[in-house]
């Protein structure tokens, strides 16, 4: 019998040529281009315009950062690919062999399930980063242009697409391995993943619990990255489910274990990655890697509320759907959080939009309370909060002396983007494809 | 040394008491027989008698939920089967986007094949003219040479296969019968689940028939002709389909 090493490169040199006669992974490799390039396209186009492409900029165009302009949603293509195609794509991998009859051949030789599972998840990895080809041409088109690109945020929106993939992987390779028949299989991640758009929904809608558990739904965890904001707790939440997912699929790779064996082994799985994910939530190490500080206070404000040691609690009266609230976790208390590790946030309300509680006088009132001392506001901006607590800490708030930091507005249309990304990739990939196919004979 | 004067032929592999159930259908029963070396054993029985469970739970790809199997008086854990055995099953098509050429490349490379043996079992097969072509483009004839030729190639000791011959002309049974005639001869084990009691007669060595997912006989053909003239009280039947018949 061949020593493990050998037969798993033979393994794995099955499994990449198993990928590249796949006609899922050809459709998501071409049509990475055009759902790349129609994003970037349309960013490119927007954040001409705000700089004044065709017009006047205004002070709009001092505000505009490539991140949210053009970087996240050109990227975002890649959610879209993630979420309906790779799905169709590992799924294929996965349970290819156990249609084919070829399982029951491979799995007479003595190697181990997670030596299997780990050659098909590297081939599926190598396949995405292939797919992340038009993303690499639209940053050089970008460059082409004179477009800026801050190499740490851009690290972490790509380790957060990453990450997502990874996600999707695990959850279609331990769909594909469980189930008997692929559509199965598509029908189970599928659900899974609108399962979790609702359980987003609901989360908006109705805050508490939910809204701690949608904390770890794939897009959630994704929209994290997209702050260029790298959270230690998340990075490690996302490499266990990802860790749990294909241990799952391998555990159930095993045809020749007794069903039963494989329900309890699969269950103390989920129980051991619950145990990391819970024992993440404690980690609180991250790194706001973006060029704004969009993730931070000033460095003179984060000094100074670092002085503060006692614990700090926040009583938000305000109803998951109201605008306020919104902009009071999204622009200040998520920036807290990350300097005041003793800080407790609750939000009150009865009702989910907060429109019928307007009556109520209480109803908009924010309470802090640091060490017994109380006070309330009613400001949700940054500079209202943080003036509220110097004032309950009694430190005198920092001299505003850190230079103003501007953006990098770009008046260019995306020239060339189109022929390429809609015309010379889809038919460069279907050529490949077919040269590949013969040469594969 | 009386025991070994019975068993002439060396033991390759006991099976002891198999069984397996899918819900309430008991699919084997306490199956129990042996595989001497360098024969060619037949597993004979009608339509669901449980072969191919019986196969799948040898190779260990289907958990069997009793019984057990040694080898030199050594029990030989599921996981471990494929140290001795090696099992093709029928009516797969492994690999279809790939050339049946590169497929037993792939099978010499994974499990380490008798490589020396390619050109040959190619030859002796008539593999050459569809080599190049993918195998789920095969018919089911090209299909099935092709998964002899893995087997053959394989390195285990003990080849087991489910139909042999299905989906063959006469002349490429004959020319396949050949081919295993040939491996056996040169000291590899063989079973084979054999549909036509006629093939069976002509290639197998000893016969297992498998009846209702029970073993309801052991030995050579004499051997179970005797039984089944025992069975039905009468002379042993001289027609190997007829002892079939007595016995399943």
């Amino acid at each position: 019998m061949r020593s493990p090493d050998g037969a798993w490169r033979w393994l794995l040199r099955k499994e990449w040529r198993e990928l590249m006669t796949s006609p899922s992974w050809w459709v998501m490799f071409t049509l990475a281009g055009p759902l790349v390039g129609l994003s970037f396209i349309s960013a490119v186009r927007a954040y001409g315009e705000a700089s004044g492409v065709g017009g006047v900029a205004g002070g709009l165009a001092d505000a505009l950062w490539p991140l949210d302009g053009v970087l996240v949603p050109t990227l975002s293509a890649y959610e879209i690919i993630a979420l309906f195609l790779l799905p169709f794509v590992a799924i294929r991998v996965v349970a290819g062999d156990r249609q084919s009859g070829a399982a029951k051949l491979e799995l007479q030789h003595p190697m181990s399930s997670l030596g299997r599972m780990g050659a098909k998840v590297l081939v599926l990895f190598g396949g995405w980063c292939l797919a992340g080809i038009p993303a690499v041409m639209a940053c050089v088109l970008w460059k082409i242009y004179h477009g800026s690109i801050y190499a740490p945020e851009a690290g972490t929106v790509i380790l957060g697409h990453l990450l997502h993939a990874g996600l999707i992987i695990a959850l279609a390779a331990a769909a594909a391995s469980m189930t008997e028949h692929p559509s199965t299989a598509a029908i189970l991640t599928l659900a899974f993943t609108v399962g979790t758009w609702v359980l987003n929904f609901v989360a908006a809608v109705q805050g508490g619990l939910w809204e701690r558990l949608a904390r770890y739904t794939p897009s959630e965890m994704l929209a994290t990255f997209q702050h260029a904001l790298l959270r230690l707790n998340v990075v490690l939440a996302a490499l266990a489910f990802i860790a749990a997912g294909l241990v799952i699929a391998a555990i159930w790779m095993r045809l020749g274990v007794a069903v039963a064996r494989r329900v309890v082994e699969s269950a103390a799985v989920v129980v051991v990655a619950a145990a990391i994910v819970f024992a993440c939530s404690f980690v609180r190490a991250d790194w706001d890697s973006s060029e704004n500080r969009r993730n931070s206070f000033s460095e003179a404000d984060e000094e100074t509320l670092a002085t503060i040691k006692t614990p700090l609690t926040i009583e938000a009266h305000l109803a998951p759907e109201d605008p306020r609230r919104f902009d009071l976790e999204h622009q200040t208390l998520s920036k807290l959080r990350r300097i005041l590790p003793d800080l407790t946030v609750r939000y009150v309300s009865s009702t989910s939009i907060g429109l019928f509680e307007q009556a109520n006088a209480h109803y908009g009132e924010i309470w802090y309370d640091l060490a017994g001392r109380r006070t309330m506001s009613r400001i949700t901006s940054s500079e209202g909060v943080l003036e509220t607590i110097y004032g309950l800490a009694g430190v005198l708030p920092p001299k505003e002396d850190e230079p103003e930091l501007h953006g990098h507005p770009l008046a260019a249309r995306p020239v060339g983007a189109a022929p390429l990304f809609y015309a010379i990739w889809p038919m460069a990939i279907v050529g490949l494809g077919f040269y590949v196919k013969r040469r594969k004979r | 040394m009386r025991s070994f004067c019975i068993w002439a032929a060396v033991v390759r592999l006991e099976v002891k008491g198999i069984s397996k159930r899918f819900g309430v259908n008991r699919v084997l029963r306490d199956v129990s027989f042996s595989i001497n070396d360098a024969e060619i054993l037949g597993l004979i029985g009608p339509n669901g008698a449980g072969k191919t469970t019986l196969f799948e739970c040898l190779a260990g790809v289907l958990p069997a939920d009793q019984g057990c199997v040694f080898s030199n008086n050594r029990e030989v854990d599921a996981s471990q089967r494929s140290s001795v055995l090696f099992f093709v099953p029928d009516g797969i098509a492994p690999w279809p986007n790939q050339p049946a050429q590169w497929a037993l490349q792939f099978s010499l490379g994974f499990w380490g094949g008798r490589r020396h043996l390619y050109r040959d079992v190619v030859n002796e097969l008539g593999l050459e003219p569809f080599l190049r072509m993918p195998i789920g483009t095969l018919s089911k004839g090209q299909r099935k040479r092709v998964l002899l030729a893995l087997g053959l190639l394989s390195p285990q000791p003990i080849l087991a296969i489910d139909e042999p011959f299905d989906g063959l002309d006469l002349r490429q049974s004959r020319e396949a019968a050949a081919a295993l005639r040939n491996h056996v001869s040169q000291g590899r084990t063989l079973f084979v689940s054999i549909h036509q009691i006629g093939d069976a007669a002509k290639i197998c060595d000893r016969f297992v028939l498998l009846s209702d997912g029970q073993v309801a006989g052991e030995g050579k053909l004499e051997e179970l002709a005797a039984l089944a003239g025992e069975r039905l009280g009468q002379a042993p039947p001289s027609d190997f389909e007829e002892v079939f018949l007595a016995l399943t």
